[in-house]
């Protein structure tokens, strides 16, 4: 008998619907959430790329001669950018300057964005200016009293300020310090005669490319280079958005193998009593001359031939599913959404044979040792459909499914035994409590006595009812209460009004006029913080330049640190070991350092650290260790000492404060009222930041519904499962003279029983997880979730109750005889 | 056709071993039309489970259609049952995901053959159900149930057909025209006819009696006449 035509037979009795819909949604969440993670992560590293505005960079202190890259393998394209200060000069007005001069070409990944006038909406360029031209940092056209189309100088030449600089890729974060950005040609640095030997000048030599010629770029110059050179490449601009949809997308795998172990419960349970429902069908047949080998060759190939379908289908609705998580982030992510591969087809397919073979199988196959006597005999044959073999063929299958989707064997046992030890125990605790009963049913009288024991007898069905529902519930708590927690801390980080606009270099005489201005605007800032710039010198006395461990942290010393003094503790540092500042009599300062900081550097409290500050020196013991926020776009400091001592020497003063798109050219007016203060604008970094949050919560909320979709299921299957075995000992009750009322209100109590149990079970067992997620998977603080303990035990309750009487509302409605007829 | 030689069943009950066939020994030839009678309990579906190979004796032998069932495993006895047997039911056993068409089909699929779907509108014909060929057992009574059940049995044209109290479940009228229709298509195709039934009335209709009464044959009709 063909297959086709066999299954088409079979979907009429409409057992394989549930176990169709449950394989489907098990291959939709793989191939829909794993090829979106695997997608994402593509475009991220292809997005990163852009913070380098290319795959791979040389930096380096000196210009290296033009035949160095004349033979560069094929596919690798090249640009060059060279950086250094200057004074740009328009009229009387001055500016020292941060020059950018690029070649053709640049950027290699990424765009320029630009715009028509100073602080005007941004544009995508595809050119770099022209020989003769510059574009320039909006603050530069107030702050040199210049218009678009204006002229200004740099050394020998003259440009024409042609355009606003909105940003480059690889602007970087280090903005402290930095000048206003001036881009112009390459051609233009050697006419202007600005760069000399021994001028502080940074050249970039840009690659892009695949790996393999890459590597051959890097093997091939590697002999002319100097230890003042280095190599750079993404690993070392990890940018902090990858780093949230790193996050999600890790919450997305986890939620997505958990949606997958639930489908494969639901599958199981689908399986069980499709199987169960064709014992007689079986009989039947091999009454009628099936040989077993037929049997299995007609089932097995039919659930295979479902596994087909599925896989199929899942995969196009997996790619719908990518398809709507694409346009959920859509603002978020700078690229296209890379092509599709077929691996999400492969591991669908993969996802649906493994379904098939851990959780459907083992109880179909059963079916081909059913006895023939069954035909006159309907009690044989039941036994056969033990849960032993399948209970252990499933967890198996659990294990490879959820391990070959989260990559970790680590992660995988731990939620494997945990859970197993959470249910195993929880199993045995139900049981006991359903076998209690029976004494209650002793005490019971006439039909309630009936019905009581009807309970206990079908105690280790409903005990392992409670646990499966347990463990889709549990399963639903983990995600929501990881999903809700992890869009809080970003919330948290990313309030509305999160200053976006920094102002350093903020003259003593200067502060009083500034904050009078920002209040005249109705601007709040996050306070003036005075600061004053100095450089590491010494740790315990020795030079910083002969600590051979500093080496690689040579950044960090090489440069002027911004140093400040604070009474109390900032609102949002924690201290991480010491103290604050405790009155002693010893002559030597305090100072508290932030410990990522401190840990660079080898320093720890008590250590002493010389400084040189314009020229003099200052010595100061550590006296605390310090962690910051620093997403708060408050002012942050490395180094904060204890007052009384910096004030004397020369300070500015440094502020945040927020200002919304349509108040940006307020700012004109601010920067040419005070030219010399420095404006630093954060805003495109924050909105972008804003955006993530938005989308990847919009994201993670698709998949919640994937989640709770299977969480359903596994509720039906298991209504389900135990629903002949009920109708029929209901059907029996009422014609033994049960009433209804009676019924109605024995199915109620049994299933809010199960519920409540099975609620309060998933509020401990997800607690517990949560605990593991949070800590283990998610680097976040855990949190601690008592509306659980509460809501999940009630709303299981009650929902069991309501879809149980609704699945078996026909036995309270319909004459007992046409019940039993039915079955 | 059929022989069994001191064909016994015990089982295992809790811990005791209960004999539900005491070495029983019968023979029925081709053509045979036997009735098994006796009260509740006495043994009657068992043997006829046993005479069909839907279950192995613990002691004695079996013949079928000249084949030693004893010899045969599962899958042997299973083969044999395609070629040879056709069985009627108490409690109908149709296929509920299946019309009645579908139902007549089955025991000619699982045989290949490719007429399947004209030999069981014919028998549905024969049976006068042919107008409801794509109805479902549920949409179905008893009676009309049974007539399918019947025309699946002769469909495949058995050597033997096995019936276990295919009236059991029915009225008596009912039962009284599925009976007839019974007879009337064993007498077409003349197949040995193996009867289980508690009604002396059906009993009656057909030529051996054979009368069991805890697992043991009181009396044999067939044995009295001579071969
Ligand atoms: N596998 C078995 N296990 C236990 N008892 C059985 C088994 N098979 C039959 N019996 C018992 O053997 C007796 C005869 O059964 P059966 O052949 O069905 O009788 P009949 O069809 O004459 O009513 C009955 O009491 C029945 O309960
Ligand atoms: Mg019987």
């Amino acid at each position: 008998m063909s297959h086709l035509r066999w299954l088409m037979r079979e979907w009429r009795g409409g057992e394989l619907a549930l176990l169709l819909v449950s394989l489907l949604l098990a291959v939709t969440i793989v191939s829909g959430v794993a090829g979106f993670a695997e997608r994402l992560q593509r475009g991220i590293v292809g997005e990163s790329h852009q913070f380098l505005a290319a795959d791979l960079v040389l930096k380096t202190p000196r210009a290296l001669p033009a035949e160095a890259f004349a033979e560069l393998p094929d596919g690798v394209e090249t640009a060059r950018v060279i950086e250094f200060r200057s004074m740009v000069v328009a009229g009387e007005a001055m500016e020292l300057a941060s020059i950018k001069a690029v070649s053709e070409r640049y950027p290699l990944k990424g765009e320029l964005t630009i715009s028509d006038e100073p602080f005007g909406l941004p544009l995508a360029s595809r050119e770099i200016p022209p020989a003769g031209t510059a574009w320039l940092d909006s603050r530069l056209f107030p702050l040199l009293g210049i218009e678009i189309g204006d002229a200004l100088q740099l050394g020998d030449v003259s440009l024409r300020a042609e355009q606003a600089l909105i940003t480059e890729p690889d602007r970087g974060t280090s903005f402290y310090g930095m000048g206003p950005r001036v881009l112009i040609n390459e051609q233009d640095v050697a006419r202007s005669g600005v760069v000399q030997a021994g001028s502080l000048v940074d050249y970039r030599y840009l690659f892009a490319g695949a790996s393999e010629p890459l590597a051959q770029v890097q093997t091939a110059l590697q002999p002319q280079l100097t230890v003042s050179d280095r190599w750079q490449s993404l690993d070392d601009s990890q940018p902090q958005i990858a780093r949230t949809l790193e996050r999600a997308e890790r919450f997305l795998l986890l939620a997505g193998s958990f949606g997958v172990a639930l489908a494969g419960v639901a599958v199981a349970l689908a399986a069980r009593r499709y199987s169960q429902r064709h014992l007689d069908t079986v009989a039947v047949m091999k009454a009628l001359g099936a040989g077993s080998s037929q049997i299995t060759r007609l089932y097995v190939g039919n659930i295979l031939l479902l596994a087909l379908v599925s896989a199929l289908l899942g995969w196009a609705l997996g790619l719908g599913v990518q398809t709507a998580l694409f346009a959920m982030i859509r603002d978020l992510v700078g690229f296209t959404p890379p092509a599709g591969t077929l691996r999400p087809l492969l591991a669908g397919a993969i996802t649906a044979l493994l379904c098939v073979a851990s959780f459907a199988l083992p109880p179909v196959l059963r079916l081909r040792s059913v006895p023939p006597l069954r035909v006159l005999r309907r009690d044989l044959g039941n036994e056969s459909l033990s849960s032993g073999v399948s209970a252990g063929a499933g967890i198996a299958g659990l294990f490879l499914l959820m391990l070959w989707y989260t990559g970790s064997v680590e992660l995988v046992l731990a939620v494997l035994v945990g859970v197993a030890v959470i249910l195993g125990l929880a199993g045995i605790l139900v049981l006991r409590l359903f076998t209690s009963l029976r004494r209650w049913a002793q005490g019971a009288g006439g039909v309630m006595k009936l019905a009581l024991s009807a309970m206990v007898r079908r105690r280790q069905a409903n005990a392992f009812q409670v646990v499966s529902l347990a463990l889709a519930l549990m399963v639903l708590l983990c995600i929501i209460a990881a999903r809700s927690s992890l869009m809080k801390e970003w919330q948290l980080q990313l309030p509305t009004d999160t200053p976006n606009h920094f102002l350093v270099n903020i003259a003593p005489d200067q502060v009083a006029p500034v904050d009078a201005w920002l209040d005249q605007h109705d601007i709040r800032s996050a306070g003036l913080y005075p600061m004053v710039r100095g450089r590491l010198v010494t740790i315990d006395g020795q030079d910083v330049y002969e600590i051979p461990e500093i080496e690689a942290n040579r950044g960090s010393v090489n440069r002027e640190i911004n140093l400040s003094w604070s009474e109390q503790l900032p609102e949002d540092n924690k201290l991480t070991s010491g103290h604050w500042w405790t009155d002693s009599n010893d002559a030597m300062a305090q100072v508290s350092v932030e410990e990522e900081f401190a840990e660079r550097l080898g320093i720890s409290v008590g250590t002493r650290l010389g400084f040189r500050i314009g020229g003099l020196p200052l010595e100061a013991e550590v006296s605390s260790l310090r962690s910051l926020s620093w997403d708060s776009m408050r002012p942050n400091f490395f180094l904060l000492f204890e007052p009384g001592v910096l004030e004397a020497y020369p300070s500015s003063s440094i502020t945040s404060f927020y200002l919304d798109a349509n108040d940006k050219v307020l700012l004109n007016d601010l920067l040419s009222r005070f030219p010399t203060i420095t404006l630093i604008e954060m805003d495109a970094v924050i909105r972008q930041a804003r955006t993530v949050v938005d989308q990847v919560s919009a994201a993670l909320e698709l998949v919640l519904v994937l989640i709770i979709a299977c969480a359903l299921l596994v509720g039906i299957a298991n209504l389900q499962a135990s629903l002949d075995s009920r109708l029929h000992e209901n059907a029996i009750l009422r014609t033994l003279g049960a009433s209804r009322q009676l019924i109605r209100t024995c199915l109620l109590a049994e299933f809010a029983l199960i519920g409540l149990l099975a609620g309060l079970l998933a509020g401990v067992g997800a607690e517990i997880c949560l605990y593991l997620i949070q800590t283990r998977l998610l680097d976040m603080e855990p949190s601690w979730h008592p509306m659980f303990w509460l809501a999940a035990p009630i709303g299981a309750a009650s929902l069991v109750a309501v879809s149980g009487w609704w699945f078996c509302r026909e036995v309270i409605v319909a004459p007992p005889l046409q019940v039993l007829r039915r079955l | 056709m059929i022989h069994a030689k001191n064909v016994s069943k015990r089982v295992q009950v809790a811990d005791s071993e209960l004999c539900i066939l005491k070495g029983t020994s019968l023979e029925i030839k081709r053509g045979e039309s036997v009735a098994i009678i006796g009260p509740s309990g006495s043994g009657k579906s068992t043997l006829l489970g046993l005479l069909a190979g839907l279950d192995e004796p613990t002691d004695g032998d079996i013949w079928l259609a000249g084949e030693h069932l004893n010899a045969l495993d599962e899958d042997g006895r299973a083969a044999l049952r395609a070629r040879l047997v056709g069985f009627v039911f108490q409690s109908f056993q149709l296929l509920p995901g299946l019309t009645a068409q579908e139902n007549v089909m089955l025991p000619l699929e699982l045989r290949g053959d490719r007429s399947a779907a004209e030999v069981a509108k014919d028998y549905l014909n024969r049976v006068g159900l042919g107008h409801r060929l794509d109805h479902y057992p549920r949409q179905l009574s008893g009676g009309e149930q049974q007539r399918v059940a019947l025309a699946r049995a002769f469909a495949p044209q058995p050597d033997i057909l096995f019936a276990d109290e295919p009236t059991g479940n029915l009225d008596a009228d009912t039962g009284a025209s599925v009976n007839d229709l019974l007879f009337s298509l064993n007498a077409q195709s003349s197949t040995t006819l193996v009867l289980v039934t508690h009604e002396p009335i059906l009993a009656k209709r057909c030529a051996r009696r054979i009368t069991l009464a805890a697992g043991e044959i009181m009396e044999d009709t067939g044995e009295a006449l001579p071969a």
